[in-house]
């Protein structure tokens, strides 16, 4: 990976996603921190990707890299740490069951990947997969539930449905703009990730020695 | 491989300058985001303002607040307001968050009763002169005002916001505002 890879491009990337992931654009525009639970989600993503072969730690930081390097492999996993957080925070519900739910089934497909993790591909492609999910039930599914409705027929709906689960569906109603900026932030963070540094092939790792 | 070939190689001070300024972009960028997520801008004159105001060059639109002062002192609080907004867009002045303060007590008091929403607005106003001052007093020379300190003028908004069984004592009809 180069210096400037490391050191500019990623962290600069990453913070970008860590501002802008607590994005809610409503009546005001709020920034909100990551919540706690999502910094365990953060942690284990970073687990998933160490295990899953897509980020190898040892590249960023290390004994036999100098100072400077090790300073800037450190700030590279701590903004990859708060962008994940952050990412995590974007995707999950704002309230009510489903957000206690999609916690648990990001908390449990987190621990499956771990598990399962084979090689970097499979991860990546696993990874993509449970935020695109995580993205689409929020903004798509949920926004449109939530979003004030146009006819008779469908606020009827609307209130049938909220009845019937005792209000536990109702998200709070955020402005579309909400859900493009989510996407944008989605996109660079994956991008982001796919573009951390792999762990090396053992015969790839032998020729970097020799050399 | 012949040395042509070779892909060209980064000398050691450029790999440390790269990695030195990345650090240093990293922090200012980093900064950024916890300034940004601390006071919560809502708009670009708030973000621009702010991080002027962090260097110390932030400066008011002294002629707008001149020009507000001057709608203040005759009562007309509805300019008086949108001219103390004009002249701090980033609300990164105390003495101005305390002027548009003043002004919403002002405009939302009532002899009967008090316009709750404009005192809201006044409360928000007065919190931030607050928190922009150093230690958090401010006091105001002006003699025009009967409270000239940030407190005070909290206290009154406060007070006015809170409801109690006082506010149906028929006296209250003479109080004066300040």
């Amino acid at each position: 990976m180069s210096p400037a890879r490391e050191a500019i491009y990623l962290p600069v990337l990453f913070l970008t996603v860590a501002l802008l992931g607590g994005l809610r654009i409503g009546e005001r525009v709020i920034l909100v921190p990551p919540p706690l639970f999502t910094l365990v989600l953060a942690l284990l993503l970073i687990g998933v990707l160490v295990k899953g072969a897509a980020l190898d730690s040892d590249r960023l930081m290390h004994s036999r890299r100098p100072t400077l390097a090790n300073v800037n492999g450190f700030i590279l996993l701590v903004t990859a740490f708060f962008a994940s957080a952050q990412a995590f925070s974007m995707v999950t519900p704002d309230a009510g069951l489903p957000r206690v739910l999609c916690g648990g089934f990001l908390f449990v497909l987190l621990l499956n990947t771990i598990a399962a993790a084979t090689d970097r591909v499979r991860v990546l492609r696993s990874l993509l997969i449970i935020f695109g999910t995580a993205f689409v039930l929020k903004f798509v599914v949920l926004a449109s539930l939530a979003s004030p409705a146009g006819g008779t027929v469908s606020r009827i709906l609307q209130i049938l449905l909220e009845g019937a689960t005792l209000g536990t569906l109702s998200q709070p109603v955020s402005d579309p703009a909400t859900g493009y900026v989510a996407f944008f932030v989605l996109v660079l963070f994956l991008f982001g990730l796919s573009m951390l540094p792999p762990r090396r092939s053992r015969e790839t790792t032998d020729l970097v020695e020799t050399r | 491989m012949s040395p042509t070939q070779r892909p060209a190689r980064v000398s050691p001070a450029t790999d440390t300058t790269v990695r030195a300024l990345g650090v240093a972009l990293t922090a200012c960028l980093a900064a950024l985001v916890v300034w940004a997520y601390v006071r919560q801008p809502q708009t670009l004159a708030e973000v621009t303002g702010g991080l002027t105001a962090s260097v110390g060059a932030y400066r008011i639109d002294q002629q707008a607040f001149d020009e507000a002062r001057q709608l203040f002192q005759a009562d007309q609080f509805a300019g008086a307001e949108a001219a103390f907004n004009r002249a701090d867009p980033a609300r990164q002045d105390a003495r101005t968050q305390f002027y548009l303060a003043y002004a919403f007590y002002r405009h939302g008091w009532g002899r009967v009763y008090n316009d709750d929403v404009l005192f809201a607005q006044g409360l928000e106003a007065v919190n931030r002169a607050i928190a922009l001052s150093p230690d958090g007093r401010l006091m105001v020379d002006d003699p025009d005002l009967q409270m000239t300190s940030a407190d005070e003028l909290k206290a009154d908004l406060e007070e006015g916001l809170h409801r109690d069984p006082s506010d149906f004592n028929p006296l209250n009809v003479f109080r004066r505002r300040k």
